[in-house]
């Protein structure tokens, strides 16, 4: 190369490299706020968790215990809210891409499912709180799953409808000039083609409400004792969170940072599996 | 003092002699919305033998063959006028069941579409919707589907695999194979093996030329070294008209109308 060149080619790489020093400066400040969270999670979470916190309930300040009544409440609200929420997600996000593609309410609830999905999830605990939980004037465990199927079918329905869209349409018209009826064609083939995704998309709802407080707070509150019945006020662990880091007990606090892990553990686990599996091998 | 020139005709179709015919076209008009795509096309497609629908891109072939098993009606606004004669009786009256239809019509795709499941399961797929058959005569029936699609040897010991393992050339016999399956009387391919390597054509084709014995075949190809080497007739599309009919070497070697010789010496298209 002669000296022709050279003046702008000065300049594009003073560009070029400004601009690569941004987004290295970017990425670096991203990673370093996730690297201090997960430090100070793991720096005082870890010298809480003993056996004590799956067996033993959220005690008195000053007095032995655990997170056994929080973990299972958590789980129970979770589990049951993901089932109705893949149900109607899973069904919402079908007719969405299959049946309503291109018609105009399709759109409308589309647009308003986008609209849920951002929604914050304080306004969801209000909203179950005021036709669920004041009408039958009490909070319960119901209530909460309830506000987080809220907060999950959105992702869920979101999600289906994306990863069906994707399936070729040649696939669905294979079936159908078999004989197939289209509703038999989404059944066997079209899910079938795309559970890999759906499966992430529900992993991901549910890594999303796991660690929901707010919509539980109105709506599920918190209970001091083990119960399995999900008619009452049931424990669950980002309300002990919540209360027992605020508290100024030591043993307290020390339960909220051991939950906290727990989630964020959860959390990564749930998100590692729902990769792994988006990864599964596809159609070229 | 008129000099009485001879010009070649606009439209030339051959008309096929009734005892041979197995699948009739009667004035069919196709509309995609309010887009007429087919105008009036008439032509008949002859029992146990294969016929070519050769064309440049967008003159409707592919439009004509999705007619004949009614795939278009998955589109609300789509719609064809005219009929579609399969043995005498018109297939696109509303009373013709569509999936009786699409079980005496198969067809194969462009690109190959094996289902998310295994190879025995991909044949078996069509044959569950018609018929109950016991372990054992699934068993046969899958594997003579496979056989005669010249897949057999190829999958039988790993017939538990996904059809998705397969190379593209097998994915695509495994498609006939699932076509071939429900025992229909024709079969429709649309470019077949458009995507797939000069070896695994050879060998689909293979296949095709041995499959005419049993069924009647309507290929759908842009290349013309294959209508001429697979199909005993052959019509030149163009611009939503059967422009020519008539039997493939024929046509080939001495068409009758201006734009066939065009397209076939390739001065366009």
């Amino acid at each position: 190369m002669t000296a022709v060149a050279g003046a702008p080619r000065l300049s594009r790489r003073i560009g070029e490299g400004a601009f690569l020093t941004f987004c290295w400066v970017a990425t670096g400040i991203a990673i370093l706020a996730l690297t201090a969270i997960l430090w100070s999670l793991l720096s005082q979470g870890i010298g809480g968790l003993d056996l004590n916190i799956f067996t033993k309930s959220t005690p008195a300040p000053g007095s032995e215990g655990g997170l056994l009544n929080a973990i299972l409440g958590s789980l129970m609200m979770c589990v049951v809210a993901m089932i109705g929420a893949v149900f109607i997600g899973v069904l919402a996000g079908t007719w969405l891409s299959e049946y309503a593609r291109d018609s105009h309410y399709g759109k409308v609830v589309r647009f308003l499912n986008d609209v849920l999905l951002s929604a914050p999830s304080i306004l969801v605990g209000l909203f179950v709180y005021t036709i669920l939980v004041a009408p039958l004037k009490g909070f319960s465990g119901f209530a909460g799953s309830v506000a987080l199927a809220l907060l999950a079918a959105p992702v869920i329905t979101r999600t289906t409808e994306d990863v069906l869209r994707l399936q070729p349409v040649a696939l669905r018209e294979a079936s159908v000039a078999l004989g197939a009826p289209v509703w038999r064609t989404i059944l066997t083939v079209i899910w079938k083609a795309a559970q890999g995704g759906m499966l992430t998309g529900a992993l991901l709802a549910f890594a999303r409400i796991s660690g929901e407080t707010a919509p539980l707070l109105f709506t599920a509150l918190n209970n001091q004792f083990l119960s399995l019945d999900l008619t009452k006020p049931t424990a669950n662990l980002p309300v002990v969170i919540f209360n027992f880091a605020l508290s100024a007990y030591d043993d307290w606090r020390r339960l909220a940072w051991a939950g906290a892990l727990l989630i964020a553990a959860t959390v990564l686990t749930v998100t590692v599996v729902a990769r792994i599996l988006a990864r599964e091998p596809r159609r070229s | 003092m008129n000099v009485q020139v001879d010009t070649p005709p606009e439209t030339a179709v051959l008309e096929l002699p009734p005892e041979i015919v197995k699948l009739a076209i009667k004035d069919l008009s196709f509309f995609y919305g309010q887009k007429q795509s087919l105008f009036d096309v008439s032509v008949s497609f002859a029992a146990n033998a294969v016929t070519a629908l050769i064309g440049p891109s967008g003159c409707g072939k592919s439009t004509l063959l999705r007619v004949l098993n009614r795939m278009y009606s998955l589109y609300p606004g789509q719609r064809a006028q005219g009929q579609v004669i399969l043995d005498g009786e018109d297939m696109l009256s509303s009373r013709v069941d569509v999936a009786t239809l699409r079980a005496r019509v198969g067809m194969v795709f462009q690109k190959p579409t094996p289902f998310p499941m295994s190879i025995f399961d991909n044949v078996a797929y069509g044959v569950k919707l018609y018929e109950k058959l016991s372990k054992a005569d699934m068993a046969n029936r899958v594997e003579e589907s496979l056989r005669r699609a010249a897949l057999w040897d190829e999958v039988k010991d790993k017939l538990k695999e996904s059809g998705l393992s397969l190379s593209g050339g097998q994915q695509q016999r495994l498609c006939v194979a699932r076509g071939i399956a429900v025992k229909p009387e024709v079969l429709l391919l649309d470019e077949p093996a458009s995507a797939l390597d000069p070896i695994s054509t050879a060998r689909l084709e293979e296949t095709i030329a041995e499959l005419k014995r049993d069924y009647t075949i309507v290929i759908v190809t842009h290349n013309m070294g294959q209508a001429a080497r697979l199909s005993d007739h052959t019509g030149f599309m163009y611009l939503g008209k059967l422009v020519e009919f008539g039997e493939t070497e024929q046509l080939f070697t001495n068409p009758v109308t201006t734009r066939a010789r065009d397209y076939i010496t390739g001065r366009f298209g």
